[in-house]
């Protein structure tokens, strides 16, 4: 039980991370709201509008969303990452990063795990860079920029991928401890 | 071969953890030598997909069983996935588990559909955890989602167009660099930088630098410097996010032109 209610309290710095920021925004608003009520609405109508033009392309990311937890099983990032070599590799690593989901610093302590056991560091910067290309956030992504600049875009950070993993190889290496 | 079982402590005394995702450590151990390595859990908080970092985990280091007290079924269906038999219901110590576990296996030279109590036999409700793990991502998304378009309406209303302008001033070179600045300097969930730059792109900031701001969101992310340092080394880091930082320019540069020249090719 201790160690239950130990773990719990964990929640808390995930807690503050996400609420912190919208919690701000909301006092600037109530703030705004008392000195000047007109600028608050216009503020909220127009925060509205946002909102109203996302909600489509929002309920296809959570469509998507479901689609990958159905048919990838997040394990496969460990199946990918830093396994094989040349072309294979870059695919792989590349793969892995793209599939990965949560945020970049829960990923940190195991992607170090990985590097330790000999996961290439170019490996390691593959993943990180293709953790730009998300494909739930495609519907957010058309809606905004439009089909022919997100497969563009996506294109070239693949690519982009590769030359900084292979940068990072050829660069003389600090000696480890 | 080798197994792994979640701990509370780094030796082969410590007690088997009660649940998978957050134990303290993972204790692998190679079952035909006898040695072991503790490796601490790579989960530092109890978060969203805690379970499938510690999978990754286990599967990188060559187990090809996990021994727990509990984990959940999606986790469990997860590993089974990914060719990990799951063993749960154990308690006492690393060494209990390890002991059981060599004898089990020296009774069936195929380590599978032993222990029959404890083995995790689930498949049928990976719609449900599915649905439940695409429910939490998409709800953590969501807080700083409401508070980016919160402040695109307070944008909206105090920030003149003048203003962006000033700052955006309509050449390629300096408003892509601008881009990436300001891009290097927040990160997070990438829809957020997508809801940004589509905003910016209305108020008449060139695609070049709303495309250098998405590109550096993601790739180059100084907040978490000094983490990815910690975890990397300095060079790694500063060299990846340098690079990061100075290829952004020249992606930006060609999306928009290839852009345009698709554009005009398909009208």
């Amino acid at each position: 039980m201790s160690n239950n209610s130990r773990q719990r309290s964990g929640n808390k710095p995930i807690f503050n991370r996400m609420f912190l920021f919208p919690i701000v925004i909301l006092v600037i608003y109530a703030v705004l709201f008392v000195i000047s009520p007109g600028k608050a609405g216009l503020a909220i109508k127009s925060s509205g509008n946002v909102f109203l033009n996302m909600i489509i392309p929002l309920s296809l990311v959570f469509v998507i969303m479901l689609l990958i937890n159905l048919f990838l099983k997040p394990a496969a990032v460990a199946k990918f990452l830093g396994k094989g070599s040349g072309v294979k590799g870059i695919v792989l690593s590349a793969a892995a990063g793209i599939i990965s989901t949560g945020p970049i610093y829960a990923w940190y302590p195991l992607l170090k795990d990985l590097k330790e056991k000999g996961a290439g560091e170019s490996s390691i910067a593959i993943f990180l860079y293709n953790r730009a290309v998300k494909p739930f956030l495609l519907p957010v992504m058309v809606t905004y920029f439009g089909w022919l600049y997100v497969v563009t875009l996506i294109i070239l950070t693949i690519l982009a991928s590769v030359v900084v993993g292979f940068s990072v190889s050829i660069f003389p290496s600090s000696k480890k401890k | 071969m080798k197994i792994a079982v979640s701990a509370d402590g780094s030796n082969l005394n410590a007690k088997v953890a009660n649940r998978f995702s957050t134990a303290e450590y993972l204790v692998i151990i190679d079952v035909d030598s006898g040695e072991f390595e503790a490796v601490p859990s790579p989960v530092t908080v109890r978060q969203q997909g805690a379970g499938v970092q510690v999978i990754v985990l286990a599967v990188s280091r060559g187990a090809k069983a996990i021994i727990t007290g509990y984990c959940s079924p999606a986790v469990a269906s997860q590993m089974k996935a990914s060719g990990v038999e799951v063993l749960t219901g154990m308690t006492g110590t690393v060494r209990d588990a390890m002991e059981q576990y060599k004898k089990s296996s020296s009774m069936m030279k195929v380590p599978e559909a032993h222990h029959s109590p404890m083995a995790a036999m689930i498949n049928k409700d990976v719609l449900i955890h599915a649905a439940r793990n695409a429910a939490r991502q998409f709800v953590t998304l969501l807080p700083i989602l409401i508070g980016v378009v919160l402040l695109i309406g307070l944008f909206d209303v105090f920030v003149s167009e003048e203003l962006l302008t000033s700052i955006f001033s309509g050449s390629v070179a300096l408003d892509t660099l601008w881009g990436a600045c300001f891009g290097s300097i927040f990160a997070g969930n990438p829809i957020n930088s997508y809801v940004i730059g589509g905003e910016l792109l209305k108020y008449g900031v060139s695609l070049f630098a709303v495309t250098a701001f998405i590109v550096t969101w993601v790739t180059v992310g100084l907040v978490q410097l000094p983490a990815e340092i910690a975890a990397f080394g300095k060079r790694f880091a500063l060299l990846r996010n340098g690079l990061s930082f100075l290829l952004a320019i020249p992606i930006a540069i060609v999306t928009v032109l290839i852009l345009n020249l698709l554009e005009r090719w398909i009208s």
